[in-house]
C-alpha cells in the first residue's frame, strides 16, 4: 500500500526558518549530483537548476544537515554536470555519476535527453534479466509528458501541461469570450515545444471551444522567422500560442513586431516563463500569458529565490522544482534510514527509490504537490504575464 | 475558367501548394535579401580557393568569431551599431590572418589533407571558445533599421535586410575594385593563377596569401555582423549552418569564382525560404541539399566555374 509521506509543512517552515550558521559538524557526506544543460541556447536553465540546488544544500546544512539511518548527521555535497542538453551526453554523465558516489541524480533539463536516458535504466525494480541501471533520477525540468513511466527509476517534480493549459484555456474563455480563434508557432525540433504544442495546446484549446487555424514551425537554432510570421500574420488570430524556448520566442516575438501582425492575446510556454525571456525581448513580449508552478509569493517561494540568487541563479517553475527535490530528498533520507557509506551505496540508492516511489503527497514552494504511482507530479499552478519587465501574478486558478 | 487555367491553378497547387503569387514574390524576395549574407560567406571561400586552392573551413566560425570580438567591445564602451560592424569586420580579418599562420602557411602543400584537417580542427576550437567564454548563451547583437518596414499594400520589405543587401552589394564592389584596381589585386590574381610565375615576378606569395586571408576575413566579418544583425543575437549556433551554407554556395557557384559565389548565394538563400515556405521546416535544409546535388550531378564545376588549365 503506498503510503503518504506529506512533507509540505515541513518544508514550509523548513524554508522559511532562519538559516543557524555553523550548526553540528556533520558525520558523513551524503552525495547528491545534478545534471542539466549548462551550455547552448538552453543553459539558463542548468545554470538557475545548479543555484538552486546549492542554495538547497547550504539551507539543508546550515539547519544541522540530514539524518542518517543510524543516527548520525550527514552533509549534504552537490555536484553538477553539464550535459549540453544532448541525449549522448545526457547518457554519458549519467553513467558517470553513476560511478560516483551519488545516490540519485537530479536532471536533466531537457526532454530529448530524458527520455533516451530513462530509456538506459532498469524498467522493472528487482527483474534480474534486465541489466539497465539501477540509479534514481528526480527530474526538475523536463517537462514533456509522460515519461517517468518509462522506468521505475525515474521520477520527475514537473507540472502536468495538460491541466495548466486545459484550465488556462478554458479561463481566457470565459474571461475573453470574444476571443475565438488560435494559431499556434512551434518550435518543431525540441521534444518540448513539439509535444506541448502538438498534444497539449492544439488539443486543449479545441476542447475549450476555440477554433485553432493553424501553425508555423521553425527550428531551435533558426534566426530567419520571417517566412513563418507571414503565414501567421495572414490566419488574423486572436490568440497567438507560442510553444518555444525564450531564443526563437524572443526571435518570433521580434520579427511580429517588424511585421505589425496584430493579436488580441498571446499564449507562451511554461518553460519561456523566466527572466530570459524578458532579458532577450521584454518589449516585444509584455503582456504574453504563461502558466507556471512557481512565482515569488508564498513565504516558502520568497526564501527560496532569494536564497538561490546567492548563487547567481533566478528561481522560476524549472529551478524551483530542483530546490523541492532537495527537500523531497532530504525527507525521503531521513524516512529510509539512508546510511551513505561507501559499502552501503548500492542499497542506499535503491532506499532513494522506494522512498522516492512511497510518495503520494510532498510539500511545494506553492503548496502540496500530488504524487502520482508512474511517478509523476501534480503540481500548483498560477498564471504569469509578462508586465513591465517583470513577471506578475495574473490569475491563481486555486483560488 | 477554362481548362487552360484549371490545369495551371492545379500545377500551381501541386507545387506551390496554397502559396499565392504575393506570397511566392514575397517568398523569393525575403530569401534573396537573406541570401544575401551566404553570398558574402560564399565570397570568402571563394576567395581563398582560387588563390590557395584549398578550402578553408574555419572561415564561418572566424566571422562568427569576429561578430561576438565586436559585442565584447561595445560591452565595454558604447558603440553605434556601424561602428560594432565595422568592428566585427576587423577582428574577423585578424582571426582569419591567425587562421592562415596556424593552418596554412608552415604546412607543407604536398599534404592536401593536412590544410584540410587543420581547418577543421581550427573550427571546433574557434566555436569552443566562443561557447566557453559566453557560456552558450545567445547574445544580444545590435541591428540598424531593424523596425522599419517598407510596405506595398501586403508586400513588404525589411529595412535591416536591405540595409544587409546594400552593404553586401558594396562590400562586393569594394572587393572587385580591389581585385581589379590595386596593385595587391593584380599580384593576388596573379598568385591565384601561376604561383611560380607569380614568384619570379617578384610577387611575395606568403604576403599575398596573408593579405586575401585578411580580405575574406574583413568579408566574413561582415557577414557573421550581418548575420547578428538580422536576427538581433549572436549564437554560437550559427557556426556550423554558416560553414555547411558557405560550402554548399562555393560549390554551387564554381570553386574559385567570386561572381558564382554571389549568384549562388542568392540563389541558396531565395531557394532555401521558397522550400521552408513550400515544405515543411523540417525538410527546407533536404531541398538545399538537393540542390547541390542536382548542380553536381549536372553541373559539377558549378555556375561559373572553369576547368583549370595551364596558360
Amino acid at each position: 500500500m503506498k503510503q503518504t509521506f506529506v512533507i509540505g509543512p515541513a518544508l514550509a517552515a523548513f524554508a522559511i526558518m532562519g538559516a543557524a550558521p555553523g550548526t553540528l559538524a556533520a558525520d558523513r557526506e551524503v552525495h547528491i549530483a545534478g545534471f542539466g544543460a549548462k551550455s547552448g541556447v538552453v543553459r539558463s536553465f542548468g545554470v538557475n537548476t545548479e543555484a538552486m540546488m546549492r542554495a538547497a544544500a547550504e539551507h539543508i546544512n546550515n539547519s544541522g544537515g540530514v539524518k542518517l539511518g543510524d543516527g548520525s548527521m550527514g552533509k549534504i555535497v552537490v555536484s553538477f554536470y553539464d550535459d549540453r542538453c544532448n541525449a549522448e551526453e545526457g547518457i554519458s554523465v549519467v553513467r558517470r555519476i553513476a560511478g560516483t558516489k551519488a545516490i540519485v541524480g537530479v536532471g536533466p533539463t531537457c526532454s530529448n535527453v530524458a527520455e533516451p536516458l530513462f530509456g538506459i535504466l532498469q524498467k522493472k525494480t528487482g527483474d534480474g534479466k534486465d541489466t539497465g541501471l539501477q540509479f534514481p533520477i528526480f527530474t526538475d525540468t523536463a517537462i514533456k509528458g509522460g515519461l517517468a513511466k518509462i522506468s521505475e527509476w525515474a521520477f520527475r517534480n514537473v507540472p502536468n501541461e495538460n491541466e495548466m493549459y486545459q484550465s488556462l484555456f478554458k479561463w481566457l474563455r470565459k474571461t475573453h469570450p470574444n476571443l475565438k480563434t488560435v494559431y499556434g508557432g512551434v518550435e518543431q525540433d525540441f521534444a518540448h515545444s513539439r509535444f506541448t504544442w502538438h498534444k497539449v495546446m492544439k488539443v486543449r484549446a479545441p476542447q475549450a471551444g476555440y477554433k485553432v487555424l493553424g501553425e508555423a514551425k521553425w527550428l531551435l537554432a533558426d534566426t530567419n522567422f520571417t517566412t513563418q510570421v507571414r503565414k501567421l500574420k495572414k490566419a488574423k488570430a486572436d490568440i497567438i500560442a507560442i510553444s518555444a524556448h525564450p531564443f526563437t520566442t524572443c526571435g518570433v516575438l521580434k520579427e511580429m513586431k517588424r511585421q505589425r501582425v496584430k493579436y488580441k492575446l498571446l499564449v507562451g510556454l511554461t518553460s519561456s516563463s523566466s527572466m530570459e525571456t524578458l532579458q532577450g525581448c521584454a518589449k516585444q513580449a509584455e503582456g504574453i500569458i504563461i502558466p507556471t508552478s512557481f512565482a515569488p509569493v508564498t513565504p516558502a517561494a520568497k526564501v527560496a529565490a532569494k536564497l538561490g540568487a546567492k548563487y547567481k541563479g533566478s528561481a522560476d517553475l524549472h529551478s524551483a522544482a530542483a530546490w523541492e527535490n532537495m527537500i523531497v530528498l532530504k525527507g525521503v533520507i531521513e524516512s529510509m534510514g539512508v546510511m551513505a557509506k561507501p559499502d552501503t551505496l548500492k542499497a542506499d540508492r535503491r532506499k532513494i527509490r522506494d522512498g522516492l516511489a512511497k510518495l503520494s503527497k510532498t510539500g511545494g514552494l506553492l503548496g502540496t504537490i500530488t504524487r502520482t504511482k508512474e511517478g509523476e507530479a501534480i503540481k500548483p499552478y498560477l498564471y504569469v504575464h509578462a508586465k513591465d519587465g517583470n513577471w506578475a501574478v495574473l490569475h491563481d486558478p486555486g483560488k | 475558367m477554362s481548362q487552360f487555367d484549371r490545369l495551371l491553378s492545379g500545377v500551381w497547387t501541386w507545387i506551390f501548394g496554397d502559396l499565392s503569387l504575393l506570397d511566392l514574390v514575397q517568398t523569393v524576395t525575403d530569401g534573396l535579401l537573406f541570401g544575401a549574407t551566404y553570398a558574402i560567406i560564399g565570397t570568402g571561400f571563394a576567395l581563398i580557393f582560387g588563390v590557395m586552392h584549398k578550402i578553408n573551413l574555419a572561415y564561418a566560425a572566424s566571422s562568427i568569431a569576429g561578430a561576438y570580438i565586436s559585442i565584447a567591445f561595445a560591452s565595454l564602451v558604447p558603440l553605434p551599431a556601424i561602428v560594432v560592424f565595422l568592428l566585427a569586420a576587423a577582428a574577423s580579418g585578424a582571426v582569419g590572418y591567425l587562421i592562415y599562420l596556424t593552418c596554412f602557411r608552415f604546412i607543407p602543400t604536398s599534404s592536401p589533407l593536412a590544410t584540410l584537417m587543420a581547418t577543421v580542427g581550427m573550427l571546433i576550437l574557434i566555436d569552443e571558445v566562443i561557447v566557453h567564454e559566453t557560456n552558450g548563451m545567445p547574445q544580444p547583437y545590435p541591428a540598424l533599421f531593424d523596425s522599419v518596414m517598407i510596405e506595398w499594400g501586403d508586400f513588404g520589405l525589411r529595412g535591416d535586410l536591405l540595409f544587409i543587401f546594400g552593404l553586401s552589394v558594396v562590400a562586393t564592389i569594394a572587393l572587385v575594385a580591389f581585385l581589379y584596381r590595386t596593385r595587391l589585386g593584380v599580384a593576388t590574381r596573379a598568385v591565384a593563377q601561376q604561383p611560380v610565375a607569380a614568384q619570379l615576378c617578384g610577387i611575395s606569395v606568403p604576403r599575398t596569401n596573408g593579405t586575401t586571408f585578411i580580405m575574406a576575413g574583413l568579408l566574413g566579418g561582415l557577414a557573421g555582423a550581418m548575420t547578428g544583425a538580422a536576427v538581433g543575437t549572436l549564437s554560437p549556433l550559427l557556426t556550423l549552418p554558416l560553414t555547411v551554407k558557405g560550402l554548399i554556395v562555393t560549390v554551387i557557384g564554381g570553386l574559385g569564382s567570386i561572381p558564382g559565389a554571389i549568384v549562388a548565394g542568392l540563389l541558396v538563400g531565395m531557394f532555401e525560404n521558397l522550400a521552408l515556405a513550400v515544405r515543411d521546416v523540417q525538410e527546407r535544409d533536404l531541398y538545399v541539399m538537393l540542390l547541390l546535388f542536382l548542380f553536381l550531378w549536372f553541373r559539377p564545376l558549378g555556375i561559373f566555374g572553369k576547368s583549370s588549365a595551364r596558360d
